[in-house]
């Protein structure tokens, strides 16, 4: 059997090691457009902080993967899913070729397509950062930090003031979950942090009341400048800085935009599979095609939830993995977990919404 | 019977047992937190073990 997995974070990684370990005859090949290897995507909030985390951030390079008998080709984009054919296109430099390095830079730039055969697809692309609708003109002014090619760019950025002696003046703008992660590890660095939120409370989706407003007072007493209620209209680009527009408009170095994720449904939805938030999966994490299933943050189950964090994401993963293997029928159910914003010294005493 | 005790990873969630160990990182059962090497991470996210917290 045939297996093709898009997607080389948790859900996808956890997955072809598991089936690996369950089948040593299938096939398994993983579709990646990151060359970097596979990372942990929580430890991007600690981005900052951590000096050597482009090398820490790293679980697993492809190569590892490779020595499993799983087919990695990475730097790869899917442009397409062929359902009747049973097959997905896809575009790349085909750096697997190359098995000491994934750094398609030193390869001419042939990138070709190519068809991939599948028995069973597993879609598992993850998210991207959700950019609001009146902030995507202005798409080049700001950072977002949704993978590791985001934070190494943010981190190059940065390094360019702190080499010459000074901590850059920050704005981020959503105090949902990433950004008051972020909006902690940067101050914790020593950097001037401003927090944009439009709600009247910090995380107000997961939080409970009391607990936003400790969160509040944990980011404050760290140095963070936090603005509530503040209906952002746009940014302005000004010779060295970045304006940002509310009532009134404040220059700062560098603008962060951190108002959520969106997974990444469209090579589903161009194959006409069913779309909700996510990628429509029954029980069985099975979507509207019998032979394509969908893993992690681009999962919509029956009860319309994404589960979005480590922990239910690997039990997925591994469930499918015995589930395709033959060694369970029971459906997936998810298992009891608890989450926790990563902002320097918050402990939430509430649990979450998820 | 010693009383083994759990703790959690504060970046993803993952729960180290004591009772149980992690033996794929090759950290045997009954392995207390203590004795638990400061460079070893959280098999399932890679955070530092300074990020674990003791469970209530």
């Amino acid at each position: 059997m045939q297996i093709v997995i898009i997607g080389s974070g948790v859900a996808g990684v956890s997955f072809a090691e598991k089936y690996r370990a369950l089948s040593a005859d299938d096939d398994i090949t993983l579709v990646t457009w990151e060359d970097d290897g596979y990372y942990s995507r929580p430890l991007l909030s600690r981005g900052f902080t951590k000096t050597d985390i482009e090398q820490t951030i790293i679980l697993k390079p492809f190569d590892k993967l490779r020595e499993n008998n799983i087919n990695v080709l990475c730097g790869a984009e899917v442009t397409a899913i062929n359902r009747a054919g049973k097959s997905i296109a896809l575009n790349g430099s085909w750096s697997h070729r190359f098995p000491t390095d994934c750094d398609t830079s030193a390869i001419p730039s042939s990138r070709q397509e190519k068809t991939l055969q599948y028995d069973k697809l597993i879609l598992a692309q993850g998210s991207s950062a959700f950019i609001p609708p009146p902030f995507r003109p202005y798409e080049k002014l700001f950072f977002c930090l949704n993978s590791l090619v985001d934070l190494k760019a943010l981190r190059k950025f940065r390094q360019g003031f702190l080499s010459q002696n000074r901590h850059p003046d920050w704005a981020i703008v959503g105090g949902g979950l990433i950004g008051c992660e972020v909006a902690s590890d940067l101050a914790a660095a020593g950097d001037k942090v401003t927090l944009f939120h439009a709600m009247d409370r910090l995380m107000e989706r997961q939080l409970a009341a009391e607990d936003s407003a400790l969160l509040l007072k944990v980011l404050q007493d760290s140095g963070v400048k936090v603005l509530l209620n503040q209906a952002v209209q746009g940014f302005i680009k000004e010779e060295n800085k970045v304006c940002v527009r509310t009532e009134v408009t404040a220059e700062f170095d560098g603008l962060i935009v951190a108002c959520g994720f969106k997974p990444r449904t469209e090579l589903a939805e161009l194959a006409g599979l069913e779309i909700g938030r996510g990628i429509k999966v029954n029980q069985y994490l099975q979507t509207s095609d019998e032979s394509i299933y969908a893993l992690g943050d681009v999962a919509e189950l029956p009860n319309g939830k994404l589960y979005a964090f480590i922990l239910p994401i690997r039990n997925q993963a591994l469930w499918l993995a015995e589930f395709l293997a033959g060694q369970k029928q029971d459906s997936w159910t998810p298992p009891v977990f608890t989450t926790k914003a990563k902002v320097h010294g918050f402990e939430a005493v509430h649990p979450y919404n998820v | 019977m010693p009383d083994y005790k759990k703790y959690q990873c504060g970046v993803c969630g993952h729960i180290y047992d004591e009772a149980e160990g992690d033996p794929d990182t090759g950290i045997a059962p009954g392995t207390l937190w203590e004795d638990i090497p400061d460079e070893w991470r959280c098999p399932e996210c890679g955070a530092e073990k300074s990020e674990y917290d003791l469970m209530a």
